[in-house]
């Protein structure tokens, strides 16, 4: 009976038009949380690719290499270290510029670390490789820590910490703006796995490290997906609230069509195919508003093409979850009220 | 074509049971217009109700050709409402998003019909109702008349051998009037039994029979009657058919009225002197309690006009406002 739902749909176009427009907006909240969430955890894991490290080696005491970094010396560790084909050392630091938190990773000269994308990587003292949400350019000069760099080389979707831009300069200029020159380091990055490093330092995995860098975020990615299961309950409780408004005026409509030999199934079905149509239009509205919005966000979004493609599906379903309001009082609709 | 027999019909109002139909005999054949006649209340839509299969029956048989209607169920019931009956509704009730040609399609594809043939079909009804020029506007752009043909279409779609009319003249002007019944008539007269329940009884010169469902319709002219009644006798029961008025000459009567839960609602009693049952008669109604005897009681039963004698009341209206005092049955 698809032609009782597609005339229905087209005789109660504005209903449905504000319920499309409605859901819609829902559904590109949730897609444009879905997409910040999917940020935090993508930015994590470029960022930490990027280091092109084996294994990380910290002090017993720090939490991980990111979200407390504790500074150490380095010299004495990296010869105990056993096993590793390669020992850098890292210093990371956290500096302002231009009111937006940067983190700055010091790093050996040719040594273990990010790598430029564009330009080149940094040879020397006073020059920087700075993420392109920094705002720079290859050529440009910018203050890190009170320290005027000359950018050589940037790169791309390298953030932490929900959209900090990163920065990579030589493990001197760090330890200059960090540690006043003195040769400490954070972490170290190795190459290889280390069978034995000394006492009083462990050896963890980038899977430790995605962790450690994931940990701050975590009270707000569950507020976020907390969020988003909100809004698919509202876009749900809106479809639905416009099935059953549809279904308590067309009472009548559904005895008459009962007393002439139409069966509840059918009449049911058609009531899915509604709620099914006005959701995959709600979905389609979402993503174009999600293209269209989610550039516009301050926090980073990235909504991933499988994402995308789930969205009517779940958006159906959401539809066929929300038809099921009606579905008990259009299979319940006395036929014999077609001659009240 | 349709027989009916000791047909009862009971459903829950307000809290009580109403029997608008007790004990209906009927049968009607092939090619025959049918009137029910009656006023509101009388049973006729509960009556069209049951033999379309949309209500079941207290008690009592119906059957459509060889189909027992009572007691169907599932495939067999939609098979009954698709094909055994047509039925158009007194407010023509078509479906207001479909077009006229649309309405008639909704029967058709329901039972599995393909597109195309629904389509054609429905043109051929519709050009039988004489609307093709209106086939594609909705209803609302349709005046009454034109509604109820459309309807009529519908409820011809599947061919059924039994079409059922409900006021089909309800909401139409004299000239539709006269088209739609025009219409009802040459369906009749093709071999098809139509039922039309109508209070319009200028129907009546059209139809092949007419059935007159109003209670208290054969007023008798009956002598005054002595009953004696002992404890616990029923004098009539809810739902009766009443042609006279009691006045309890010894004893006590109780009027109880049937709850919806099964119980019995002592509505009022009545003893020497006292009189009950006058509306039944007088306004063609069905006894709406039932006189059960509380000991020994003695009742004479009047006529109308016996009675109107008896307790000499200036006017009908005076009649009307003793009585209520007493009870309404």
């Amino acid at each position: 009976m698809w032609l009782l739902s597609w005339r229905d749909l087209q005789y109660r176009r504005r209903r449905f038009a504000i319920a499309v427009a409605a859901t819609g907006l829902v559904f590109a909240i949730a897609l444009l949380l879905s997409g910040v969430s999917s940020s935090f955890t993508t930015e994590i894991d470029r960022t930490v690719a990027a280091f092109t490290a084996d294994r990380w080696i910290i002090p017993d005491s720090a939490k991980g290499p990111f979200s407390n970094a504790k500074a150490f010396s380095p010299n004495e560790v990296v010869d105990s270290v056993k096993g590793a084909k390669q020992v850098d050392a890292m210093v990371m630091n956290r500096v302002v510029f231009r009111s937006r938190d940067v983190v700055v990773f010091g790093t050996e000269i040719g040594g273990i670390g990010p790598r430029a994308t564009t330009g080149r990587d940094v040879r020397r003292s006073g020059e920087a490789v700075v993420d392109a949400s920094l705002g720079k350019a290859v050529g440009d000069d910018l203050t890190l820590g009170g320290t005027r760099f000359r950018v050589v080389g940037t790169t791309t979707g390298r953030t932490i910490f929900a959209g900090s831009p990163t920065a990579v300069i030589s493990i001197d200029d760090a330890r200059a703006i960090g540690f006043a020159s003195q040769p400490l380091a954070t972490s170290l990055l190795v190459r290889g796995v280390p069978h034995e490093v000394p006492t009083g330092y462990r050896t963890i995995t980038n899977a430790t490290a995605i962790d450690d860098l994931a940990r701050p975020l975590q009270q707000a990615t569950g507020t976020i997906n907390f969020l988003r299961v909100l809004l698919w309950l509202i876009a749900v409780g809106i479809i639905g609230s416009i099935v059953y408004l549809t279904v308590l005026e067309q009472t009548r409509d559904f005895a008459v069509l009962k007393a002439t030999g139409v069966t509840g199934r059918s009449i049911f079905r058609g009531l899915v195919v509604e709620a099914v149509i006005v959701a995959v239009a709600a979905a389609a509205v979402a993503t174009l508003l999600a293209l269209v919005i989610g550039p516009l966000m301050p926090l980073s979004v990235e909504i991933s093409t499988g994402t995308y493609v789930a969205l009517p599906v779940i958006a159906a379903l959401a539809g066929v979850m929300s038809s099921l309001v009606g579905l008990r009082r259009a299979l319940g609709v006395d036929p014999a009220l077609a001659f009240g | 074509m349709l027989n009916i027999s000791d047909l009862t019909i009971e459903y829950s109002s307000g809290g009580y049971i109403v029997r608008p139909i007790s004990g209906l005999d009927l049968r009607a054949d092939a090619g025959h217009l049918v009137l029910l006649l009656g006023a509101s209340g009388s049973g006729k839509t509960s009556l069209l109700s049951v033999i379309a299969g949309l209500l079941t029956p207290a008690s009592g048989s119906v059957r459509v050709g060889d189909t027992e209607v009572v007691g169907l169920s599932g495939s067999a019931l939609t098979h009954h409402r698709r094909h055994g009956v047509g039925v158009v509704f007194q407010a023509f009730n078509l479906v207001p998003s479909l077009t006229a040609a649309e309405n008639v399609q909704v029967p058709l594809r329901a039972a599995g019909w393909r597109s195309r043939d629904a389509r054609d079909r429905a043109a051929e009804l519709i050009a039988r109702v004489d609307l093709e020029d209106r086939a594609n506007h909705r209803p609302a752009d349709l005046s009454g008349g034109q509604q109820q043909r459309v309807a009529i279409a519908r409820a011809l779609a599947h061919d059924p051998p039994v079409l059922l009319a409900d006021e089909p003249t309800a909401h139409l002007d004299y000239l539709q009037v006269e088209s739609v019944i025009r219409l009802l008539r040459d369906l009749a007269d093709a071999g098809r039994l139509v039922i039309v329940a109508t209070h319009d009884d200028r129907l009546k010169p059209l139809s092949d029979e007419v059935v007159d469902l109003t209670p208290g319709a054969e007023a008798s002219e009956h002598a005054p009657a002595r009953h004696e009644l002992g404890s616990g006798d029923v004098l009539f029961v809810e739902g009766d058919r009443g042609d006279r008025v009691f006045v309890v000459e010894s004893g006590t009567i109780e009027l109880t009225r049937n709850r919806d839960d099964g119980t019995e609602e002592l509505l009022t009693t009545v003893s020497d002197g006292g009189y009950f049952g006058e509306l039944a008669p007088m306004l063609g109604l069905l006894r709406s309690a039932t006189a059960r005897a509380v000991g020994d009681v003695v009742v004479i039963g009047y006529s109308l006009r016996d009675f109107r004698d008896h307790v000499q009341p200036s006017s009908a209206g005076a009649l009307l406002s003793e009585s209520a005092d007493a009870a309404d049955a």
